[in-house]
């Protein structure tokens, strides 16, 4: 890819970053990664990111705050995908209300399936 | 009419935090309570002044008041502890379910990494390498979580096995610390410590105690500042031995005390600091504890780090 597309994982386990930032550079994107909240907000302004995963339990600050805060600066219509193990519908309402534009539950996707919809949301 | 002004004093607000119907739910139950005891007041007060003297009125409508606040009280806090309970269950699951899927989506995800490096051009060992320990790490993660689950609910039904034997606390301490350096190194903080009695004889079960180290030593790395220490002490006091661990981390505010060794707990300051564990590592270390003939307690204070402490007993 001559301009690989940039996204930003703001999760926290260190062991499904590893593994989302491996599958995704290898279909040619290029990643940045955040562990907390805060990180996630600052990244999300500095990296520039095309699209955004975020996980909505994390240290220091929770994903509903940093989707807010995200939303609220000049980020705003970046693309954010909900990825997370919080399946109840307020959790998804709640997201969705808040500007996400999708909502994952990380034990029913594959990397392929978070691949997929990561390329429908940017194709739009 | 009457919905709103319900509303308005927060009952159905804690009638849904509870799950419960408005007849279930205890302030509202208060509120019914205290006008059936104003109405009793009044109705005993017209009949004992019509058929009795004035001073076995008043007695009368004082002892009826106090039998009522007394039930109604007992009642109220019974109804409070079931829906205390019921909101233990629905938490406990959801914080189980989370912390499960988590290693589980983690072990699904790097299997499917290693999968794909399916042309062997590209399968590099050590890149599979960093998967499969990415996977190792969530399976004890996993493994790690079932097992305290179970052994708490060995200790609640009183079935847990203790061993009995003396051994030397000390070197159980050093190895602890050593086997905390990676963890320490990664979280750059310090481990200092200070071991005034060695050999430290006890008695009681050594593995089950390396379960309390792990849970108080780990839980001070883990809640310290970048760049900050721990301070680890061994000392003797009279007959008995005392070690104490402090951080100068996160600390716990003064109105979560009395909740800190309580199953499932978690402080708000703990969950902003980080996001795993299911909260029973202090429920269990005060339980082994307290079979081997011990008492634990801490000092702290938000923002300034905690001192946790226990005393065991020297064996002969």
């Amino acid at each position: 890819m001559d301009n690989p597309q940039k996204i930003l994982i703001i999760e926290d386990d260190r062991t499904l970053q590893s593994a989302l930032v491996e599958m995704l550079n290898k279909e040619g994107y290029e990643t940045a990664s955040a562990f907390d909240g805060d990180e996630g907000v600052q990244k999300a302004g500095t990296e520039n990111p095309d699209l955004i995963l975020l996980d909505l339990i994390l240290p220091k600050k929770d994903g509903f705050e940093v989707l807010s805060e995200i939303k609220d600066s000049p980020g705003k219509n970046i693309p954010v995908l909900i990825l997370t193990n919080l399946e109840e519908l307020d959790n998804v309402q709640k997201a969705l209300d808040l500007g996400a534009k999708t909502f994952m539950v990380k034990s029913d996707f594959s990397l392929r399936d978070i691949i997929e919809k990561i390329k429908e949301n940017l194709s739009k | 009419m009457f919905a709103k002004f319900l509303d308005d004093l927060k009952f159905i607000t804690t009638c849904k935090k509870y799950g419960l119907g408005l007849w279930q739910c205890p302030n509202f139950l208060f509120l019914m309570m205290g006008i059936i005891t104003i109405a009793t007041m009044i109705g005993t007060f017209f009949v004992s002044s019509r058929f009795a003297s004035e001073g076995t009125t008043v007695m009368s409508v004082t002892i009826e008041v106090a039998l009522i606040m007394i039930i109604g009280s007992l009642v109220i806090r019974g109804v409070e502890k079931v829906a205390e309970a019921n909101i233990m269950k629905t938490e406990f699951i959801s914080i189980i379910s989370h912390q499960m899927c988590s290693p589980l989506s983690a072990i699904k995800w790097n299997m499917e990494v290693i999968e794909t490096e399916s042309d062997p051009k590209e399968c590099l060992p050590e890149k599979q390498a960093v998967f499969l320990k990415n996977i190792k790490k969530s399976n004890e993660q996993m493994l790690k979580m079932v097992t305290d689950l179970l052994e708490v609910a060995r200790i609640d039904q009183g079935k847990a096995v203790f061993e009995e034997k003396v051994f030397n606390l000390a070197d159980l301490v050093k190895e602890s610390i050593v086997g905390f350096q990676g963890l320490a190194a990664e979280k750059k903080v310090k481990i200092e410590s200070q071991i005034e009695m060695d050999p430290a004889s006890v008695c009681g079960d050594e593995r089950k105690m390396r379960v309390v180290f792990d849970n108080l030593i780990g839980n001070a790395i883990k809640y310290s500042k970048e760049g900050g220490k721990i301070e680890i002490k061994l000392k003797k006091n009279g007959d008995k031995i005392i070690f104490s661990v402090q951080d100068w981390g996160v600390g716990i505010p003064r109105y979560q005390h009395s909740k800190v060794f309580e199953k499932f707990f978690r402080t708000k300051n703990e969950s902003r600091y980080r996001t795993d564990g299911v909260g029973i590592g202090l429920y269990l270390t005060k339980a082994i504890l307290k079979h081997c003939g011990g008492k634990v307690w801490f000092e702290s204070e938000a923002g300034e780090g905690s001192i946790f402490y226990f005393s065991l007993p020297i064996a002969d």
